[in-house]
């Protein structure tokens, strides 16, 4: 767990273009320092939340898309890592193969040395069996660093949310406070 | 998380670490239950298919890999199967463990932190 590298986070006033939420040491310093009254201060913080959850949607769709992209990749290495298992063992690799939706046929794959690669914009290259399997492993491997990087950006926003959250109960609960001893005064006075 | 009653703590910076990272905790802990339920439904297909090996008679059995079903010899199709399996199981231990002290720290961190905030912060989920 990361939980210490958080540490100076105090610090810290942005992450990939996300904003980090101020930590409010005293909400009365706070709100005079800011000029805002307490139903600014609130509305402000809300709408900020509302950003971040923005935000934490677009990082989470990126995520779901990298988590499957990598099984996807894994799968591409199996099948090359396969053939490539086939090779010099003179029998040919016998497969099943989907032509369409629901209809299937059936293919030998004679002794060869090399695979093509859909490589997306309708372009696909043929690779030996190495040059894609070092293809294969590259895509994994960044695939895997940029969902290391997501995860670490979407713990960053999370902790700006609870803060964000703490902050508009800590202001909400000291409006109540003052309220509550503004009204003890006055019910001295009477 | 959330704080209610009227009544004024002081929140230190130290006390927001503890409630971000008890929520990054409970965000985790959540992932691992849908990580753990996918991994024991793997670990059950695995063994489901294995058992069904075991029943058939046919020498040659389609092996799915990727998008095709290629023929293989059920002697491979069982080394492979085996080799997935012990990967599975490993895979599920690993998430069990981290669960484990996923839930520890968050049961020291609610310790500190209703220490702290009494009944002024909820750390349960409804």
């Amino acid at each position: 767990m990361a939980a210490s590298s958080v540490s100076s986070s105090s610090v810290v006033t942005e992450r990939r273009g996300i904003p980090a939420a101020s930590f409010v040491e005293d909400v009365q310093t706070y709100l005079t320092q800011s000029g805002l009254d307490v139903n600014s201060s609130l509305s402000f913080l809300q709408e900020r939340l509302h950003q971040y959850k923005i935000v934490e949607m677009k990082l989470l769709a990126q995520q779901r898309d990298l988590q499957a992209k990598i099984p996807d990749i894994e799968k591409c290495l199996d099948i090359v890592a396969t053939l490539q298992a086939k090779r010099g063992s003179d029998e040919a690799l016998v497969a099943d193969f989907e032509v369409s939706e629901g209809i299937y046929s059936r293919a030998r794959i004679e002794d060869t040395d090399s695979v093509c690669l859909w490589l997306g914009a309708n372009v696909m290259l043929e690779y030996s069996y190495k040059e894609a399997n070092s293809l294969l492993r590259k895509n994994l491997e960044n695939a895997k660093a940029s969902l290391e990087v997501l995860v670490a950006d979407l713990q960053f926003l999370r902790d700006q949310v609870t803060i964000t959250q703490v902050t508009i109960a800590r202001v909400y609960n000291w409006d109540v406070h003052q309220r509550r001893i503004r009204q003890a005064q006055a019910a001295k006075k009477t | 998380m959330q704080q209610g009653g009227g009544s004024e703590s002081e929140v230190t910076w130290e006390d927001q670490q503890n409630i971000n990272k008890f929520g990054r905790l409970n965000n985790r802990f959540h992932e691992l239950e849908d990580e753990i339920k996918a991994a024991k439904e793997l670990n059950e297909s695995l063994e489901d298919a294995s058992n069904e090996l075991i029943l058939s008679d046919e020498d040659v059995i389609r092996f799915q890999i990727g998008e095709v079903f290629t023929h293989m010899a059920s002697d491979e199709v069982e080394a492979r199967l085996e080799k997935m399996k012990e990967e599975a199981s490993k895979d599920l231990e690993r998430l069990e463990e981290e669960k484990e002290s996923v839930l520890a720290q968050m049961s020291e961190l609610k310790k500190i932190l209703y220490g702290k905030f009494k009944d002024s912060i909820n750390l349960e989920e409804d």
